[in-house]
């Protein structure tokens, strides 16, 4: 029997992506068995092993470090949180203001230029030493959150249409109105984007900054952990969760976008 | 409630990468309460640039605008502004659209309902108010921003080819709507256009300017009652001999 592809129907579609998306999958898990297979490597264990290790991880937590799975994802989670929450307070404003004054703008600049291409985890040990453990990772992911964040922001400000400014104006409002009705609501197209690039990046900090300073739990420490004990197949257990956290984190960032481009009218 | 302008002697110069544009050379005119002025002239003259010095936008580089005495120095609610590619505000509903400027203004929440319902109706809008900007046609979008101008009752309307972008059709049936409103209030509008006939239609003057730098070529005085007949002879007659005037400005002579 044939089944003819229709691509105006839905459940057709959604078996297509589905299909492809598993056999894509299928295919980098292939790809990794067969390099387990011919380094013949402890450090590149086959995927059994792997989920062998991710079973016992899941029964009886992590021996090594004597947090259980959750901990450690809650760890990173929380740590991640914090340090995006102080970016945003820090960056949209500072955004806003940059992106409104020239004189702000021509200053920070070779500040921001500077700093920029320093990859944020080269201040983790620094930060580490300089703080303490605990702050120490979250600045590192503030670090990698705060620029995408920030440059999408005064970005989006200057793209503002002048002519929404002036009608703002010509009915009345002030400076300050015209500041938080119009400008605001205007860069949240921009400020969801940096939002999205900012979480991508920030995840990526944070697990670097957690195997610079392994204390207090968390996916780069039980990572690091992992390694120094060469118990790799739970290093590729830590691996993949980090995927999977990854990709609901900006899964989720994607949604919010999607729902607030709607709600605002402006995609 | 008045709204009388006195351009006195305006002069603008654009100065841009050290190059100098003199945009307007010495305009004066004066526009009488509860008058419709429609100012024609060639692309680029600076038609829209006098109607952002009026409304403050723009700081004339010499000479004054006074509206009712007090000197234009900034934007004001007295001033309001239709933008010739509508400006609304996407974010906001239909509603909230025009219910800006009252939220500005601080007015009470049961005044401006009151307010923003009967505008939304002047312009026949009632069914749309929930609608989002980009839901709207051309037209819709249009007659959201006179409601938005308009409910501030600002004692001077500033019409930028308010109907530049609408299709014939539509075009006659904004020019009626707008004689509409106009009976029910007693603003000040000034108006800029490409169309002669629209122009023709509507105004009680109409300021013909000349290619940049721009001056003032002729002042045509039109004392007929409206809604005015396109087909009758004097109409017919007036709109050719502005034409013809135009055409000497043509910039590409
Ligand atoms: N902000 C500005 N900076 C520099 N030059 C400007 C500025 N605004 C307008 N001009 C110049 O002033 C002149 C008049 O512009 P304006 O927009 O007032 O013309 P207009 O008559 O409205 O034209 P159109 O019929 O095409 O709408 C043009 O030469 C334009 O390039
Ligand atoms: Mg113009």
């Amino acid at each position: 029997m044939r089944i003819k592809y229709d691509n105006e129907n839905k459940l057709h579609r959604f078996g297509r992506y589905i299909l492809i998306s598993a056999v894509s999958l299928l295919v980098l898990l292939y790809v990794w068995w067969m390099v387990s297979i011919i380094l013949g490597t402890p450090a590149i264990p086959a995927p059994p092993r792997v989920w062998d290790a991710f079973i016992h991880l899941l029964n009886h937590g992590d021996v090594v470090t004597g947090y259980s799975m959750w901990d450690h994802i809650v760890a990173s989670l929380k740590r991640f949180a914090i340090a995006f929450v102080i970016a945003f307070a820090v960056a949209v404003p500072l955004g806003l203001l940059i992106g409104m004054s020239k004189t702000l703008d021509d200053f920070t600049r070779p500040i921001l230029e500077v700093l920029r291409p320093i990859a944020p985890i080269a201040w983790a040990p620094v930060l580490v030493f300089a703080i303490d453990r605990t702050w120490g990772p979250i600045l590192v992911v503030f670090i990698g959150i705060f620029f995408p964040l920030l440059t999408n922001t005064v970005f989006g400000v200057k793209k503002i249409e002048s002519n929404l400014m002036d009608a703002s104006r010509t009915l009345g409002a002030n400076k300050a109105q015209t500041f938080y009705k119009v400008m605001f609501p205007c860069t949240v197209p921009y400020i969801m984007n940096g939002i999205k690039i900012g979480l991508g990046i920030g995840w990526m900090c944070i697990i670097a900054a957690e195997m610079v300073a392994p204390y207090g739990g968390g996916l780069g420490y039980f990572i690091s952990m992992h390694a120094f004990n060469g118990s790799w197949p739970y290093v590729f257990v830590g691996i993949i969760l980090i995927s999977i956290l990854g990709l609901l984190t900006i899964g989720l960032a994607e949604r919010a976008h999607k729902i607030i481009a709607k709600r605002t009218g402006m995609e | 409630m008045s709204g009388y302008i006195k351009i006195d002697n305006v002069r603008k110069v654009f100065r841009k990468d050290d190059r100098d544009t003199v945009a307007i050379e010495n305009i004066s005119l004066e526009i009488g309460k509860n008058e419709l002025v429609s100012i024609l002239g060639p692309s680029g003259c600076g038609k829209t640039t006098v109607l952002r010095m009026i409304a403050g936008l723009v700081e004339p580089s010499g000479g004054e605008i006074l509206v009712d005495g007090n000197k234009v120095t900034g934007p004001g609610p007295d001033r309001g502004m239709v933008f010739q590619d509508f400006a609304l505000f996407p974010w906001r509903s239909v509603w909230k659209n025009v219910e800006f400027g009252l939220e500005v203004a601080g007015m009470p929440k049961a005044q401006r309902d009151e307010k923003v319902e009967r505008y939304l109706e002047i312009v026949g809008l009632t069914d749309f108010a929930d609608a989002r900007v980009h839901e709207l046609s051309g037209g819709m979008k249009q007659r959201v921003g006179i409601a938005r101008a308009m409910v501030n009752n600002p004692k001077v309307v500033l019409m930028d080819e308010p109907f530049g972008s609408l299709d014939a059709q539509t075009r006659n049936i904004m020019q009626a709507g707008l004689i509409k409103i106009l009976d029910k209030t007693d603003q000040t509008i000034v108006f800029v256009t490409h169309s002669v006939d629209e122009a023709v239609f509507l105004s009680d003057r109409i300021v013909i300017l000349t290619k940049r730098p721009a001056t003032i070529k002729e002042i045509i005085n039109i004392p007929w009652p409206r809604p005015r007949d396109r087909a009758s002879p004097e109409f017919t007659a007036l709109r050719k001999r502005i034409l013809t005037e135009l055409e000497k400005e043509n910039v590409m002579n």
